[in-house]
C-alpha cells in the first residue's frame, strides 16, 4: 500500500478511524467521571452519617456513665467502650460540665477545652468547632441533675479523621477508575482496529485500482460494506468493460473504414493513372487521404477520452517503456535507442499504460525518423525525456508542432498525425509534453512528458 | 521475387496482388490466418504483407507461429488498426516494419523494398554488381552506364541475381522465386529467361554451372 494510505492517514483528522476513538474517549471520560463524582458524594455522605451516628450513641454513652457526686462534681463510673478516649490526642475526646465544678475531660484530651455552647439544649446538637488538635466535630446536650443543676455533656471527633477517610476511599477509588478506564480505552481502540480492518482492505483495493491494478475486491466483507464492495468490483469489471469495448469498438470501425479506403484510393490511384480521369482521381485522393487522418485522428482522441476521463490511472514507465524501445530498435535498425541510466522500478506517470504505449511510441518514433544516429531515453520520478540528434526545430516549428497533418518533411513516411495524437493524449491526463533544444548543447530534439504541477 | 500476401479483403487482395506483379513481384495471396498456417515454403519467400485483421484469427499470432518455426523472411504489417499496442506487438513478435492502411501503393513498395535492402544490408535504393545497376523503386535499369530495358520477368531475374551476387542459384529455385503457386513452373522458361537476360546485359555476366544452376558475378 502506498504511504498515502499508511497510518498518518488512516488515523487523520477526517477518519473515522479517529472520530470513532475521540467517542470513546468521551464515552469513557463522561462515563467513569460520573462514577467517580456519584460514588465519592454518596460514599462522604455515609461515612459523615456513620460518624454523627458514632458520636451520638458516644455522647450518649457518656451521659449514662456520668455520676453526680453529693458536692455535685462529676464522676466517670467507667472508661466509655471506645478505647481512642483513653488515647493521648487521638482526636476523639469527651468533656462534661457541671456548674460550680471544674470539667470532667477524657484522658485523651491533653490540652484545650470543647466549647460548652454546643451543650445548651436537652436535644443532642452538633457543630464544627474549634477543638483540641484542630477543627472538630463536636456533639453535646445538656441534663438536669439530681439536684437540678445543668449538666454538659459533650463529645468531638476530629474533623480531619472524617476528610481522611473520605480522601483514602478516593484516592482509592480514582486509581480503580482510572484503571478501568484505561483498560476500556485499550479495549476500544482494539475494537476500532478491528472494525475497520475491512474498510482498510477496501481502501488498499482502492489504492490498487489508482496505481492501475484494476483487479476485483478480494475475501469476505462484513455485511455493511459487502454491498460497497460489491459495487466498486461491480465498478471495476464495468469499467474495464467499458474500456475494452470502446478499444475493441474504436479498433472495429478503424478497420471497417480503413480497408475500404484503401480499395478507394487504389482505384484513385489507377484513374490518377489514365490520361483523362488525372483532375477527379487527385480530388479522391485528398479527400481519402482527408478522411484516413480524420478516422485516425478523432479515433485516437475519441480513445483518449475514454480513458482519461477514469479515475486514477497510474502507469509504471519501466514495464511500458521496455516492449516500445526493443520494438523501435526493430524498426529503426541504424538508430541507437539508449536509456541514460536504468528506469526507476517506481517511476510512474499518471496514465492508462495502452495510452502511455501509444504516447511514447509516436515520440520515440517521430525521434527514430529524425535521428542521425542515436536517440537518448531518460526516465526520472514522474517525467520521461526523449532527445534525438537530428536536425532539431526552429522555435516556430516547436510552435506549430503538433498541428494535425503538418508534416516538416514530407519525404518521410507518417500521416503528419503522431504529436497531434500526442498532444490529445497528454491533454486528456494531467500530463505535460514540452518540445526543447537539448540541454547537452547538441542539434537535436528533446521532448519531455512529465506529470503537470497542478493536478487538473 | 516473390512474396506472399496474406489479406482477407477480395478486392484490396486483388488490387495489391496486380500492382505489387506490376511492380515486379510474383505474388501468392493467402485469405485467412489458417491458409497462411498450413503455407508450404515459406522459406522460398522474399517477403510477406500481412493484415493483422484476418477473419479466423490476429495476423499477430499467425505471425508468432511463423517465428516460432523459425520463418525468417522479412515481414511487413499492413494494419488497419491504427494503435501503437499492435504495431510494438508486432514488432517484438517478430515483424520488420509497418504500414496503417489505407496507404498510397508507393509507399507500400518504398517500405517493401527497404525491408528488402536492410535484409541484405544495402542502404540505397539501387542494387549494383560488376557494372550492371537495378533501381529497386524507379525499375531503372544500367549496364556500364547505358539504359536497358528489361521485361518483368528478365527483372525479377536480375533483380534476383543482383541479391545474390556470386552465389550459384537452381534452376528451381529461380522459379521457386519468380513464380507465383498458381503459375506453371517449366524449368525450361528459367533456361529461356537467361538467355535474354544474357543478351541485354552482356553474356558473360551469367556464368551456367552444368548440373548446378547459374551465376552472376564473380564467385
Amino acid at each position: 500500500m502506498s504511504r498515502r494510505y499508511g497510518v498518518a492517514r488512516r488515523w487523520g483528522w477526517n477518519s473515522l478511524r479517529l472520530r470513532l476513538l475521540l467517542a470513546i474517549l468521551a464515552w469513557v471520560v463522561v462515563g467513569i467521571g460520573g462514577i467517580w463524582v456519584s460514588a465519592t458524594r454518596l460514599f462522604a455522605k455515609h461515612v459523615e452519617l456513620g460518624f454523627h451516628e458514632e458520636l451520638e450513641v458516644h455522647v450518649q454513652e457518656l451521659a449514662g456513665l456520668i455520676r453526680l457526686k453529693a458536692d455535685g462534681a462529676p464522676v466517670l463510673t467507667r472508661p466509655l467502650s471506645d478505647p481512642r478516649y483513653l488515647v493521648p490526642m487521638s482526636g476523639f475526646y469527651w468533656q462534661v460540665n457541671v456548674d460550680g465544678h471544674p470539667p470532667l475531660r477524657s484522658l485523651s484530651m491533653r490540652r484545650g477545652a470543647l466549647d460548652e455552647q454546643v451543650a445548651h439544649s436537652a436535644q443532642v446538637l452538633h457543630r464544627i468547632d474549634k477543638g483540641p488538635s484542630g477543627p472538630a466535630i463536636t456533639y453535646g446536650f445538656v441534663a438536669k441533675g439530681p439536684q437540678g443543676q445543668d449538666v454538659h455533656y459533650m463529645i468531638a471527633t476530629d474533623e480531619r479523621l472524617l476528610d481522611a477517610t473520605i480522601s483514602d476511599f478516593t484516592r482509592d477509588l480514582t486509581g480503580w477508575l482510572g484503571g478501568l478506564a484505561l483498560t476500556l480505552l485499550l479495549i476500544g481502540g482494539a475494537v476500532v482496529l478491528f472494525a475497520f480492518e475491512p474498510l482498510d482492505r477496501l481502501a488498499a483495493a482502492i489504492g490498487r485500482l489508482r496505481q492501475g491494478d484494476r483487479e476485483a475486491l478480494r475475501g469476505a466483507m462484513p455485511l455493511e460494506i459487502a454491498p460497497l464492495a460489491d459495487d466498486l468490483n461491480a465498478y471495476i469489471a464495468h469499467t474495464a468493460g467499458v474500456v475494452e469495448r470502446a478499444r475493441v469498438e474504436a479498433g472495429n470501425l478503424a478497420h471497417s473504414l480503413r480497408t475500404p479506403l484503401a480499395v478507394i484510393i487504389d482505384e484513385a490511384e489507377r484513374l490518377a493513372r489514365e490520361p483523362g480521369t488525372q483532375e477527379s482521381a487527385q480530388v479522391l485522393l485528398d479527400q481519402a487521404q482527408r478522411m484516413a487522418q480524420q478516422i485516425e485522428l478523432r479515433l485516437a482522441r475519441a480513445r483518449a477520452a475514454v480513458t482519461g476521463n477514469l479515475p486514477g490511472a497510474i502507469c509504471r514507465i519501466a514495464p511500458t517503456l521496455a516492449p516500445i524501445l526493443s520494438a523501435m530498435r526493430r524498426l529503426h535498425p541504424g538508430i541507437a535507442f539508449v536509456e541514460s541510466a536504468p528506469v526507476p522500478a517506481d517511476a510512474s506517470l499518471p496514465i492508462d499504460p495502452s495510452d502511455l504505449t501509444e504516447l511514447l511510441s509516436i515520440v520515440l518514433d517521430n525521434a527514430g525518423k529524425w535521428a542521425r544516429t542515436r536517440v537518448d531515453v531518460g526516465v526520472a520520478a514522474g517525467r520521461i525525456t526523449i532527445a534525438d540528434d537530428g536536425p532539431g526545430m526552429t522555435g516556430e516549428e516547436r510552435c506549430r508542432a503538433g498541428e494535425a497533418g503538418l508534416r516538416f518533411d514530407p519525404d518521410r513516411p507518417g500521416s503528419g498525425l503522431g504529436l497531434a495524437i500526442a498532444r490529445d493524449i497528454v491533454a486528456a491526463y494531467a500530463l505535460d509534453l514540452t518540445l526543447s533544444d537539448r540541454q547537452d548543447g547538441q542539434l537535436g530534439l528533446c521532448v519531455t512528458v512529465a506529470a503537470a504541477e497542478e493536478p487538473r | 521475387m516473390r512474396i506472399l500476401l496474406v489479406e482477407d479483403d477480395d478486392q484490396l487482395a486483388q488490387r495489391l496482388s496486380e500492382r505489387l506483379r506490376g511492380a515486379g513481384f510474383a505474388v501468392d495471396l493467402a485469405r485467412s490466418r489458417e491458409e497462411g498456417e498450413a503455407w508450404p515454403d515459406m522459406d522460398m519467400l522474399a517477403a510477406v504483407i500481412l493484415d493483422l485483421g484476418l477473419p479466423d484469427g490476429s495476423g499477430l499470432d499467425l505471425l508468432r507461429g511463423w517465428r516460432l518455426r523459425r520463418v525468417a523472411c522479412p515481414v511487413l504489417i499492413l494494419t488497419a488498426r491504427g494503435s501503437w499496442q499492435d504495431k510494438v506487438e508486432g514488432l517484438n513478435l517478430g515483424a520488420d516494419d509497418f504500414v496503417v492502411k489505407p496507404v498510397r501503393f508507393e509507399e507500400l513498395l518504398a517500405r517493401l523494398h527497404a525491408l528488402l535492402r536492410r535484409q541484405i544490408g544495402v542502404r540505397g535504393t539501387w542494387l549494383e554488381v560488376e557494372g550492371v545497376r537495378l533501381d529497386v523503386i524507379s525499375g531503372e535499369v544500367e549496364s556500364e552506364g547505358q539504359p536497358i530495358t528489361l521485361s518483368k520477368q528478365e527483372f525479377r531475374l536480375l533483380h534476383l541475381f543482383l541479391r545474390h551476387p556470386g552465389q550459384v542459384l537452381s534452376q528451381g529455385a529461380i522459379v521457386e522465386h519468380l513464380y507465383d503457386l498458381d503459375t506453371h513452373r517449366d524449368l525450361n522458361a528459367v533456361e529461356v529467361l537467361v538467355s535474354r537476360l544474357r543478351r541485354k546485359i552482356g553474356a558473360g555476366r551469367i556464368r551456367t554451372l552444368r548440373g548446378l544452376g547459374y551465376r552472376f558475378g564473380a564467385a
